[in-house]
């Protein structure tokens, strides 16, 4: 299992590398990334398998609320905090 | 819908095919062509301009948006025969049309054209290129076509009438005219004596789960629909800069966003008439509401 830490800094490292607007210090926990376009629908597909290789797990579309990949706090709270309960 | 309820509307204007199609006259066409000046007096105030646009569009520009990969299944084209005399000399001297209603094609022209899916694609494509130098408010009405696995008399129809109410700018300038907007119809639906709950709704998209955009709608939900019992009679939507982007439309040099609030006629008719009754004499005046309605929320704001 993968620490807070190394998934925090691999889901970063994805977004800035999506994300060609935004540098590392624009980057915050509370960044809306989809609200304010900095990622696109087309990227969601990656995002998804992203997780579940970080996390090991796999997640089920069906399963995806409103807000689930608001911003890097929500998506580690939402997916991370997840898989360690 | 049970015979009677067919029955009654058949009296009060109504003439249905099974195929989808809806006709109207007498006082339900009266109360549809009333309804579309109510919707289009829900835009006072804003300068909506009105537009009005073809049956087709090219295929060519509604895949800017990626459309037929979004909606393959429920597009419909505007077909015509390869107009070589030959080809048309074969098709002559066949059956034409067989017993079932199939047209006995030969050789068809490469298909270019969609038949209008939605009333405001029309407008994305008419503004395409544009500088905008504030919000640009539109309105616009069309008859839209939709296949469906089952057609149901003013409820789900394979071509119906939409009228839609459209703001492009930027993201806060989309914002406002969609919570005035809906504010204005909740108002409206209030004097109309209409019961609606407005819902979390996503695209009929093709395959969601493999389609990149249904999945983006699912957590981030950009389509509210008012619904009368089961029925959308109409919609609130947040395009986000999809159409800004697809279309090359500029707003503060980034594409623009833009935002609808789409009618369908039809099913309004169905509404009002399921509510009030089968007898134009209990219909609500659809138009005054609609003033009213401007007015009040204006006095709030």
């Amino acid at each position: 299992m993968r620490s807070d830490e190394e998934v925090l800094a691999e889901l970063r490292g994805w977004v800035l590398g999506k994300a060609r607007d935004l540098d590392e210090t624009a980057l915050t926990g509370r960044t809306p990334l989809f609200e304010e376009r900095h990622l696109r629908s087309v990227h969601l597909p990656e995002l998804l398998l992203l997780l579940e290789r970080l996390t090991g797990a796999p997640i089920d579309v069906e399963d995806l609320r409103p807000g689930d990949f608001r911003d890097l706090d929500t998506i580690m709270a939402r997916f991370h905090a997840r898989e360690r309960a | 819908m049970d015979a009677v309820r067919l029955d009654e509307l058949a009296r009060v204007g109504l003439m249905w095919r099974p195929t989808g199609e809806a006709a109207l006259r007498g006082p339900l066409l009266r109360l549809a062509e009333d309804c579309d000046r109510a919707f289009t007096r829900l835009a006072t105030g804003w300068d909506a301009r009105e537009e009005r646009h073809p049956a087709t569009l090219p295929a060519e520009r509604l895949q800017r948006v990626d459309y037929l990969r979004s909606f393959p299944h429920q597009a419909t084209f505007a077909v015509g025969m390869d107009a070589a005399e030959a080809n048309l000399d074969a098709f002559l001297s066949g059956e034409v049309v067989d017993g079932s209603g199939r047209v006995a094609v030969t050789e068809l022209a490469p298909v270019r054209d969609v038949l209008t899916p939605a009333a405001c694609y029309h407008l994305y494509r008419a503004h395409e290129g544009e500088r905008l130098t504030g919000p640009l408010h539109l309105s616009t009405r069309n008859t839209c076509f939709r296949r469906e696995r089952e057609y149901v008399p003013l409820r789900r129809l394979r071509t119906f009438t939409m009228r839609e109410l459209v703001c492009l700018g930027t993201r806060a300038e989309t914002a406002a005219f969609l919570a005035a907007a809906r504010a204005r119809v909740d108002r409206f639906l209030e004097l109309l004596d209409l019961p609606v709950r407005w819902e979390t709704a996503t695209d009929p998209f093709f395959q969601p789960q493999r389609n990149p955009k249904a999945l983006l709608q699912r957590v981030q939900p950009a389509k509210h629909e008012m619904t009368y019992g089961d029925l959308a009679i109409g919609s609130a939507n947040d395009h986000h800069d999809h159409f800004g982007e697809g279309f090359g439309i500029v707003r503060e040099g980034v594409p623009a966003y833009s935002a609808c609030v789409a009618f369908g006629v039809e099913r309004w008719l169905y509404a009002l008439t399921d509510r009030h009754g089968a007898d134009p004499a209990a219909w609500p005046d659809v138009v005054d509401a609609a003033g009213k309605a401007v007015a009040s929320t204006e006095a709030r704001a």
